[in-house]
């Protein structure tokens, strides 16, 4: 990485030249993706088959996700991405007006206790999965306008008092883990975009302090920590979902079981094509295929990151940083929920999972992901 | 705000995902690698459901081979509901083949939280591959056993049965079961979460059969006894009839046989008072007074008491006072018999066993003292369980020698205050008439598995010597002449040198005297000069004739001829 000073966006605009990107991240994405249909189709054929009659009612699912995807991330891939400067409000302004909808009776639509979808005829999307994104964007506009801002405790509230808003309307539906996942993307941004390590601490402790209090107001999350301390003392209760997914990822070992071999799918592992994929994968492929999984999550990552640290100005910057640490953050949370290593929450993984939403709209950040490449000093 | 400062940030946020990594790798590495192998283990356990495998229960067969117990080929039928495809179809079809209820099979398929319905147990083949034509997915078979005795009534109450699962229940099906139940094996078949049957492999535990158990009974001798006290029974119309055989020489068990009986191929499992009735063994958990048979015992303490030089002991010639009474702690005993017109007159030890002449043991006991006296109740293994492999054995009643007083010792000497079980009263028999020698009673001679391999032996255990071999001697001669000359001659068989002794007890009821109920016995053994056999006969409360000589003594040498001629036994020969 050099220390090249990052150019002002004044002088780049002058030179929009279209040019090739980091090919690498269409790459990437387009393969993790098509994988997620084929692993959705391993992880749901069987419940598929027994719940609905079609071993492929999942995976068909998944393919319509994967197609518009990959057109959004095409489209996305084309389209300037400096102009999403002027979708600074907009973004924010859809993003909380979805998430306010999933409250209003006959849109909002309620599963295992949680009211996280609006359903719109036979659509259902996910409005948390866009305002991640939306949010990225209204906090990198804001920080690029004026970076000098973000030094100021009150310079950088609009982002806090954005983000904010949005995890208090995650939090609400509820979505523990989305929230986590949204959270963490705000101080990821704060901290992209320049701001104060001791403001910073400032607004964590108080965060941290929210964190127990959040806890108790629910109690199942009380008794998911106590199943997540220790699993076995309820198998049956809360630490199944836990126990199902370690004894999934055990059954892998080193090499796994081989594609389609998984046998907590049949039924054992709940949500096993959605939030547990990867412990299928990891029963399936064993410890190597979730290395070379995440290896590839890591290049991803690294090439966002590269992009952003070649990005011509502030928002490309931000915008880039952003897109690559929801992606980081997203499927390290998972992985870290499969493996039993934090309290179970339900969270996808990232262009793996089944879920068309998450799948369309991280692949459409992908595509400004490349966009953004296409840009950048070589 | 410099360039700088987000360059820097961008490299810490590149190197904490970095960090994140690498965690997540370890944590993974932890999960699938190091503990792959216990979760791995423990997940197996519900990726399968099992169908039980029977383990054929062991045969039980007798000293020659003979089979008292075996099994059936017979089959399970189990159902599981979630891999069911079409439950009124199965249900019906299940029932019709079965003769079951259509409507109760198919609320128990339906019924909920069950994962496995057990339909029948216990079907014949043709019925299991009946079922097995229609091809209905979520039902399974198993082997099972069904218990067959071939020879129902004989030795009931010693083999006792299973239950309908095959567990020993009762006599020797449940003393010998950790031998005989063997370990049941399991088809291990992988399912789904809720037990519907996915594709894969079915992993087969075998079953380990159980051991066959070889008897000391014979079969042979088994079914003369078998007939004595069904003939007994017949005649006499008495509460019961039983009979023992022992090998004088062993102490095993040849023959156990009581009626009333029963068919261990159809218990009466409904009716649990008839049965346990029924299934108890009396000869060795009941205990009763013994009365003259008893004599035997008295008569070798004093024999050998002489031969070792006690002054107080009688000699074989001493003669008997002829009083028909004799009265100690001023209590008055009687003779059974009046000794009008000179009998039981001056009688000799030899006299007095052939009259069994109740108060000449009177004498003796009262002669030898309580501390003698008591030691050969010691020896002889009176007041405590023989050991034989066998439940529910009593242990008898003998007052303690510390609390013993002497009218008491006055009856025990011919048989009264004193109760035994059969089985210590033919065992005390056997080793005053065999040299000498107690032995630990046993039904069970070896253990082996199917391949014939012994797998276990239970030889014959000396318990300690009882009497010397010469006094043994004398007394089966004296005994050898109550069944020439005295009351025992119904058991006489010519050319043949039988010993053996009657008895006669008047039963007690709630302390008192019971009138007219008695219960008759003899114990008799063949041949007297090296005894082979040795045979004790009781009737409890037989009805017209109560006197062991004319009751018990006739089936003793109905079974005693029926072993010559079974065995090929030949004559003595002067």
């Amino acid at each position: 990485m050099r220390s090249v000073p990052l150019p002002e966006a004044t002088i780049e605009r002058t030179r929009d030249i279209r040019r090739r990107g980091e090919i690498g991240i269409l790459a990437v994405t387009v393969a993790l993706a098509a994988f997620g249909v084929l692993m959705v189709y391993s992880a749901s054929y069987y419940s598929a088959q027994e719940q609905t009659g079609d071993a492929f009612f999942f995976m068909k699912k998944q393919l319509i996700g994967f197609v518009l995807g990959s057109v959004a991330m095409v489209a996305a891939a084309k389209f300037p991405y400096r102009k999403l400067i002027k979708l600074k409000w907009p973004a924010l302004i859809v993003s909380v007006v979805l998430l306010a909808a999933v409250f209003i009776p006959g849109i909002g639509v309620e599963n295992y206790g949680a009211t996280r979808w609006i359903g719109i005829g036979p659509i259902t999307i996910q409005p948390s999965e866009i305002s991640k994104y939306g949010f990225v964007v209204f906090a990198s506009a804001y920080c690029s306008e004026k970076p000098e801002r973000m030094r100021t405790f009150v310079g950088m509230l609009p982002v806090l008092a954005a983000g904010g808003g949005i995890c208090l309307l995650i939090i609400a539906e509820p979505n523990m883990s989305v929230t986590m996942c949204t959270g963490m993307i705000m101080l990821a941004m704060l901290f992209l975009g320049g701001a104060k390590i001791k403001h910073m601490i400032v607004l964590l402790l108080p965060l941290a302090a929210l964190v127990p209090v959040l806890i108790i107001m629910e109690p199942y999350r009380l008794q998911r920590l106590y199943a997540f301390l220790d699993p076995w003392s309820s198998p049956q209760g809360e630490g199944y979902q836990l126990i199902q997914s370690l004894y999934a990822l055990g059954n892998g070992g080193w090499f796994g079981t081989g594609l389609f071999q998984s046998i907590q799918k049949y039924r054992y592992l709940p949500f096993a094509e959605s939030d547990f994929i990867l412990a299928v994968i990891g029963e399936e492929f064993g410890f190597i295929g979730v290395v070379v999984l995440f290896s590839a999550f890591g290049l991803l990552i690294y090439f966002g990151i590269r992009t952003a640290a070649k990005s011509r100005d502030v928002f490309g910057f931000m915008l880039a940083s952003g897109i690559t640490a929801a992606i980081a953050i997203q499927a390290s949370i998972n992985a870290l929920v499969v493996s039993g290593s934090i309290p179970p929450t339900g969270l996808p993984l990232p262009l793996i999972s089944a879920g068309n939403t998450s799948l369309l709209f991280t692949m459409a950040a992908l595509g400004v992901l490349y966009n953004i490449s296409c840009r950048a000093r070589r | 705000m410099s360039a700088t400062l987000l360059r820097k940030r961008l490299f810490a946020v590149l190197m904490a995902i970095a960090f994140l990594f690498l965690a997540i790798f370890a944590r993974f590495f932890i999960v699938q690698v190091i503990d792959g192998a216990t979760l791995r283990s423990r997940a197996v356990e519900q990726w399968t459901r099992e169908i039980p495998i029977i383990a054929e229960r062991g045969e039980i067969v007798d000293c020659n081979g003979t089979v008292l117990a075996e099994n059936d080929a017979s089959y399970s039928v189990f159902a599981r509901p979630n891999a069911i495809e079409d439950k009124l179809y199965t249900a019906q079809t299940l029932a019709s083949v079965l003769s079951l209820d259509a409507e109760q099979l198919y609320a128990r398929l339906t019924g909920k939280r069950v994962s496995e319905v057990t339909v029948a147990r216990h079907i014949t083949k043709d019925k299991t591959t009946l079922i097995e034509s229609f091809d209905l997915p979520g039902v399974y078979y198993s082997r099972d056993n069904t218990r067959v005795y071939p020879y129902g009534e004989i030795l009931s109450r010693v083999l006792g049965f299973t239950s309908t699962d095959g567990l020993g229940l009762t006599g020797l099906e449940k003393y010998y079961d950790k031998y005989l139940a063997g370990k049941d094996g399991e088809i291990a078949y992988p399912t789904d979460l809720v037990g519907a049957e996915i594709d894969g492999v079915a992993v087969y535990y075998p079953a380990t059969d159980g051991l066959n158990v070889r008897l000391t009974i014979d079969y042979g001798i088994q079914a003369l006894a078998e007939s004595a006290v069904r003939k007994l029974y017949e005649e006499y119309s008495p509460v019961n009839a039983q009979v023992l055989v022992l090998d004088p020489d062993t102490f095993g068990i040849l023959a156990m046989a009581e009626y009333p009986s029963y068919d261990l191929n159809d218990v009466p499992r409904e009716d649990s008072e008839k049965l346990n009735a029924l299934s108890r063994n009396n000869l060795v958990s009941d205990i009763y007074e013994p009365g003259s048979t008893f004599k035997i015992v008295t008569a070798a303490a004093n024999i050998e008491e002489y031969l070792r030089g006690n002054p107080a002991a009688y000699s074989l010639q001493y003669r008997f006072s002829s009083s028909r009474t004799r009265t100690v702690d001023s209590t008055t005993i009687k003779c059974w018999s009046t000794h009008a017109n000179g009998k039981h007159s001056n009688q000799t030890l030899a006299e007095a066993l052939n009259n069994s002449c109740n108060p000449c043991f009177t004498d003796i006991a009262m002669a030898l003292g309580t501390e003698t006296f008591y030691d050969y109740l010691e020896l002889f293994n009176f007041g405590k369980p023989t050991g034989i492999d066998f439940s529910g054995e009593a242990q008898g009643m003998l007052v303690t020698e510390s609390a013993v007083r002497g009218c008491d010792l006055a009856r025990i000497g011919f048989g009264q205050t004193v109760a035994v079980t059969a089985l210590q009263l033919a065992c005390a028999g056997a080793a005053a008439v065999n040299g000498g020698y107690y032995y630990q009673p046993r039904l069970v001679q070896e253990i082996y598995s199917s391949d014939g391999t012994i797998r276990e032996e239970l030889p014959a255990v000396l318990k300690n010597r009882t009497i010397s071999e010469e006094a043994s001697k004398i007394l089966a001669s004296l005994l050898e002449g109550v069944v020439a000359n005295g009351s025992g001659s119904k058991a006489y068989i010519e050319g043949y040198r039988v010993g053996g002794k009657t008895g006669t007890a008047q039963k007690f009821e709630n302390g008192a005297i019971a009138q007219g109920k008695y219960v008759s016995s003899f114990l008799g053994f063949f041949p007297a000069n090296d005894p082979q056999y040795l045979a004790l006969v009781i009737v409890d409360e037989p009805q017209g004739a109560y006197y062991g000589s004319v009751v018990s003594a006739p089936a003793a040498g109905d079974i005693f001829r029926g072993i010559i001629e079974l065995k090929g036994i030949a004559p003595y020969e002067t």
